[in-house]
């Protein structure tokens, strides 16, 4: 579903991704974990498309696509869904009638029909009790005044309600107490699917007691130093970075 | 069919880019081009006005020869050569019909091409609607309904006939004849406008609303609007307008007269939506407009609310003189200027009165390479003890070739008024964009939605049947202004 | 000597003959809407006052100074003089008028502890030159005192080197009988600092304005002020802060307390000039009305052409809070002190802004001086 190949990036002429080469199958569970600095939100910047990440070399191919060339607004149509470390507020703009717009633009790029605002609602309300996700909050401007545990129940509100194949989870566990991580770990599980591949980012093994990956992957210097099982993550937590990053060198 | 489906599908039908430049083919009768005492009667006997009429316009019109254009708004424009225009156009037709059946059906096509069907089944539902098109009314609906409340909603120029008194005792009361050189231009030429009177403790059972449309060429409009709600009413009343793509530009010079007796409401918005000229600057129109409106009685208030996003120029300061004890004025505003546009717009609240309360929120947008201004002005004047004031003026900015700016003058003679002015200047953040884009919304759909949320304490205030229109029509005005 | 420079005497001519034309400012001008000169002086007036008295109380160790009156400039008063910021009518008088002054330098990495400090003690016409090479620093204090004849009219120049940074305390005693107009020009190059304090007790007429190019990057202007008025007094302080280049700073933050017949005027325009991205700007003016016949007029101005930029203004206007005045006198406090607390807490930020310790303690004095005035009550 995805596959990356030998990926360079640079951010303001400056190289973070030195040639990064990552390959997801579909209904799988990937961990990249890394030290600060390392490229991990430069990553997930790239694959959703945002403005002034510049590809330098290598390849991003997504269900047989390439990815590079497509406009944000499309990868989101075709997939894509980033659930972002800081989400950002748009005041005025409530959040349901966000919910509505972005889910009706996807509708609309597939060709799907519309959704009525009672259909929305209907649709919102389903998807929201379990992630406890209040009417109130719905009726609040996007993401404005939000807790850090709302904002981030709401991302996951929309990769609920917007059915994703490819989810990348940036460092959603940040900013999160022990109870509200497992209201939100719980909701990310909910939505595992055959057909759904995930891509979760986090510095801290600590999520990954709760979201079980396939495989993890250890990015260092803008490439991925180590690979392995979800005991590699176990093993990060008691040894520390230092020790994987420096062994293969 | 519901209001909301109705407004759903005039939505539906604003397409992309200015919609409303089309020019409806019907024979016209003009006044001789050119402005003179001359032009002054031909319009006064067109309308078959009364004596009394002709010589206040007369009086305007001495006035206004003495008088020199303002040059203090920061707007650019070549000089206006008034006598290189029409100043009467109407569509030439015997005297006005009192049956729709009977309307020139070309006229019919094209209100109904504006989105708004005249014709009694169309109609939208709970809106009473008169239609002004060049320089006379040609329908207005609802009529017999709103008799039956004692509701007067007329052309202007029928009321002269049929109302004079009332007329003759309002008019030039709250925009003196020499107020100013646009206002008393229209004292002198104005042709037609609506005339409303809402009865003591009548509540109007309906909205009101005017469609002002140009269409002929080279010509001047001038409306007069006369709205006056007597003690403990209440009237909400709104106007729109358009005019078809051309490449000179044409003047618009209205005045609006709002009277609040004792304890009365009135709720004016404006959705001005007149060709802005195209995105090199040619043509649009010009925007010069003198509203206000005098909370004569205590505890009346008048409330503006105008989404202004079409003109070439806009000059335009609707403002309330509150001058009965505990009277509330309010301006909520939403400028936006693309490509050339320049818009200098705001408010002057007046406070005379005792416990006077005024209410500002204005929110400017500038694109393209237009330049938007916020002028207002809050007054305190010494009696009016415990006056109270809170303005919010903010402007967003997209892209780096435009301005926007704030000028806002702050009076107060009464130690117990309080003032409170906040401003703000800003732009459209790229995260935000990012946000938008990457949960699948295109660019322009983006820009729409947060600058709809950027306005979103204004357009609450529209009513309802009209919002959902204001709201396509931000977007639509800023399409292609990122990126 | 540079010879491309005019002489001194062809620039006085080119201000007379520019103050000629545009003659006196007056309510009609837009800046002037709250002062309105040519009510109470005409052009001839402004002639004749001729030119005001100045002393300079012992330059500070290290600036070198020059009497404008005299002959055979030297090249630092002839490269500035009459060249830097807007040149309005009423400056262009004292430069046509004015046969003297002081002008002052402070040469390139000298930095100067000891305040100068100038007085102006009589009416007249009278130009003010500061010239701050690249890294030096200077405070001016400059007093204004005296209350005979009828106008004192200053012209200031002021150009800031990069790296250079004045802190420009300026105090106006109260003078009821005369007029007072002031106008500041300054330039400021990369990373300049100009910080000034204006504390003005009132005249019968009172305009202080400045004009303040901020013209390369990291240079910042920061403007407080106090009035306190009472009486007839009347104090109108007018700013055009102009973000020529990006990355430039503003601050402004005016405290005005009006009683009697006062009148309290701040009008402070910030221009952004296209392309000065990242430019940061904020302005506050709020004043406190305490007469029945006081009056207070701002206006708070953004004109704004580039879009990456942070500006915000607030103004507000009213009386002392009456529920911190219960809160006061619910603890015990007579009405009297509780309202002098609070009208002290309200100047209390803009006069913080003083770095000085000394002169902060000075205005202070002067506050005190004058608060009995304003919290009379008007007849």
């Amino acid at each position: 579903m995805l596959e990356i190949k030998n990926l360079h990036v640079a951010v303001g002429g400056k190289e973070i991704l030195k040639g990064l080469t990552l390959s997801i199958g579909e209904g799988e569970v990937h961990a990249i974990m890394g030290p600060n600095g390392s490229g991990k939100s430069t990553l997930s910047y790239v694959l959703a498309g945002r403005e002034g990440y510049e590809i330098t070399q290598g390849s991003i191919s997504y269900r047989g696509g390439d990815l590079a060339t497509m406009k944000t607004e499309d990868r989101a149509a075709k997939g894509v869904f980033l659930a972002m470390q800081y989400p950002v507020e748009i005041p005025g703009v409530t959040t349901l009638t966000f919910l509505k717009t972005a889910l009706n633009a996807q509708r609309r790029a597939r060709g799907d029909s519309e959704l009525d605002a009672m259909s929305v609602l209907k649709l919102v309300r389903q998807r929201a009790t379990a992630l406890q996700v209040t009417e109130e909050m719905l009726k609040r401007a996007l993401n404005v005044g939000f807790s850090g545990g709302e904002k981030k129940r709401l991302e996951i509100l929309q990769m609920s309600l917007f059915e994703p194949k490819l989810a990348i989870l940036d460092e959603t566990d940040s900013g999160l107490d022990i109870d509200a991580l497992k209201l939100v770990a719980e909701g990310v599980n909910a939505l595992r699917a055959p057909e759904r591949a995930m891509l979760v980012i986090t510095h801290y093994q600590r999520l990954l007691n709760y979201i079980v990956p396939d495989r993890v992957h250890v990015l260092a210097g803008g490439r991925i130093v180590a690979e392995g099982g979800k005991e590699l993550a176990h093993e990060l937590e008691a040894k520390g970075y230092a020790h994987i990053v420096k062994e293969p060198a | 069919m519901s209001a909301a489906a109705d407004t759903k599908e005039q939505v539906a039908a604003l397409g992309e880019k200015y919609k409303y430049g089309f020019v409806t083919d019907i024979e016209m009768e003009r006044a001789p081009k050119g402005l003179s005492e001359e032009t002054v009667r031909y319009i006064s006997a067109k309308k078959g006005e009364p004596e009394w009429m002709l010589d206040w316009r007369l009086g305007a019109f001495r006035r206004w020869n003495e008088m020199t254009e303002p040059n203090w708004a920061r707007v650019h424009y070549p000089k206006i050569d008034y006598q290189n225009a029409y100043y009467y156009a109407a569509p030439k037709a015997p005297e006005k019909k009192l049956s729709l059946n009977e309307v020139d059906p070309k006229l019919l096509e094209t209100y109904a091409k504006l989105g708004i069907p005249l014709s009694e089944q169309k109609m939208l539902a709970g809106v009473a609607v008169d239609a002004v098109f060049d320089s006379v009314s040609v329908a207005t609906t609802f009529k017999a309904k709103l008799n039956e409340a004692g509701v007067i909603f007329c052309p202007i120029s029928e009321a002269i006939r049929d109302y004079p008194d009332m007329v003759r005792k309002y008019l030039g009361t709250v925009v003196p004849v020499s107020d100013n050189f646009f206002a008393t231009l229209n004292s002198a030429v104005f042709s037609d406008g609506t005339f409303v009177y809402v009865p003591k403790g009548v509540r109007c059972p309906m909205e009101l609303s005017t469609y002002f449309r140009i269409n002929a060429s080279n010509t001047g409009q001038f409306e007069r609007t006369l709205i006056i709600a007597d003690e403990g009413s209440y009237v909400s009343y709104l106007e729109g307008c358009t005019a078809p793509m051309r490449d000179e530009n044409q003047l618009h010079a209205a005045v609006v007269e709002l009277v609040a007796l004792e304890g009365a409401e009135i709720k004016y918005s404006t959705v001005q939506n007149w060709y802005p000229g195209d995105e090199n600057g040619k043509g649009g129109i010009y925007n010069f407009v003198t509203k206000r409106g005098d909370c004569r009685g205590a505890r009346s208030k008048i409330s503006w609310t105008q989404v202004e996003t079409g003109s070439a120029i806009t000059w335009k300061y609707p403002s309330c003189i509150l001058r009965g004890d505990d009277t509330v004025g309010e301006f909520y505003s939403i400028a936006i200027a693309n490509h050339y546009q320049q818009a200098d717009t705001g408010t002057k609240m007046i406070h005379l009165g005792k416990n006077t309360r005024s209410r500002i929120i204005s929110k400017g947008i500038s694109a393209g390479k237009a330049q938007n201004t916020y002028r207002g002005l809050v007054s305190v004047h010494p009696k009016a003890v415990n006056a109270r004031n809170y303005t919010q003026c903010d402007s967003l900015l997209i892209g780096g070739k435009c301005g926007a700016h704030t000028v806002p003058y702050i009076e107060s003679r009464n130690p117990s008024a309080r003032i409170e002015h906040e401003a703000t200047t800003s732009k459209i953040a790229e995260d935000q964009l990012f946000y938008c884009l990457q949960r699948g919304i295109s660019q322009d759909e983006a820009v729409s939605l947060i600058v709809n949320g950027f306005c979103r304490e204004v357009l609450q205030q529209l009513p309802m049947e009209f919002a959902v229109e204001a709201q396509k029509l931000v977007g639509i005005s800023l399409e292609g202004s990122v990126g | 000597m540079n010879a491309a420079l005019p002489s001194r005497d062809a620039r006085r001519a080119e201000a007379l003959e520019s103050f000629r034309e545009r003659g006196m400012p007056h309510r009609r001008f837009e800046h002037w809407r709250y002062s309105d000169l040519r009510a109470i002086l005409d052009a001839g007036q402004v002639a004749q006052s001729g030119t005001a008295a100045w002393h300079l109380e012992k330059a500070p160790e290290g600036v070198e100074t020059f009497d404008l009156g005299k002959p055979d400039a030297p090249d630092w008063v002839m490269r500035n003089l009459g060249t830097i910021g807007a040149r309005p009518t009423m400056k262009e008088a004292s430069l046509a008028f004015a046969d003297g002054g002081i002008a002052l330098r402070v040469p390139r990495g000298r930095k100067i502890a000891e305040p100068a400090r100038l007085q102006i003690s009589s009416t007249g016409n009278v130009r003010v030159l500061l010239v701050l090479e690249e890294e030096t620093s200077l405070t001016l204090l400059e007093t204004h005192t005296g209350d005979a004849g009828l106008l004192r009219n200053v012209g200031v120049e002021i150009a800031l080197a990069s790296q250079a940074k004045l802190s420009h305390v300026r105090f106006a005693a109260s003078a009821l009988k005369s007029i007072s107009v002031e106008h500041i020009g300054v330039t400021q190059a990369r990373g300049a600092q100009y910080r000034a304090h204006f504390a003005n007790f009132g005249s019968r007429l009172s305009r202080t304005e400045l004009h303040i190019l901020l013209q390369e990057e990291d240079a910042e202007a920061h403007l407080s002020g106090v009035n306190v008025l009472g009486d007839e007094g009347h104090a109108d302080l007018t700013s055009h802060i102009e973000h020529v280049a990006g990355n430039t700073r503003s601050t402004q933050l005016f405290k005005k307390v009006a009683g009697g017949h006062s009148r309290a005027v701040y009008q402070g325009k910030i221009t952004v000039r296209e392309g000065a991205n990242g430019s940061d700007s904020r302005q506050t003016a709020k004043a406190l009305l305490l007469g029945g016949r006081a009056e207070a007029d701002l206006k708070p101005e953004l004109i704004i052409f580039a879009d990456d930029v942070k500006c915000a203004h607030g103004a507000a206007v009213g009386d002392l809070d009456p529920e911190s005045l219960f809160y006061l006198r619910s603890r015990g406090v007579p009405e009297a002190e509780a309202r002098h607390m609070l009208v002290r807490a309200f100047l209390e930020d803009a006069v913080a802004e003083i770095e000085n310790e000394e002169l902060r303690a000075a205005i202070w004095q002067d506050v005190e001086h004058a608060l009995p005035h304003a919290m009379r009550a008007a007849r």
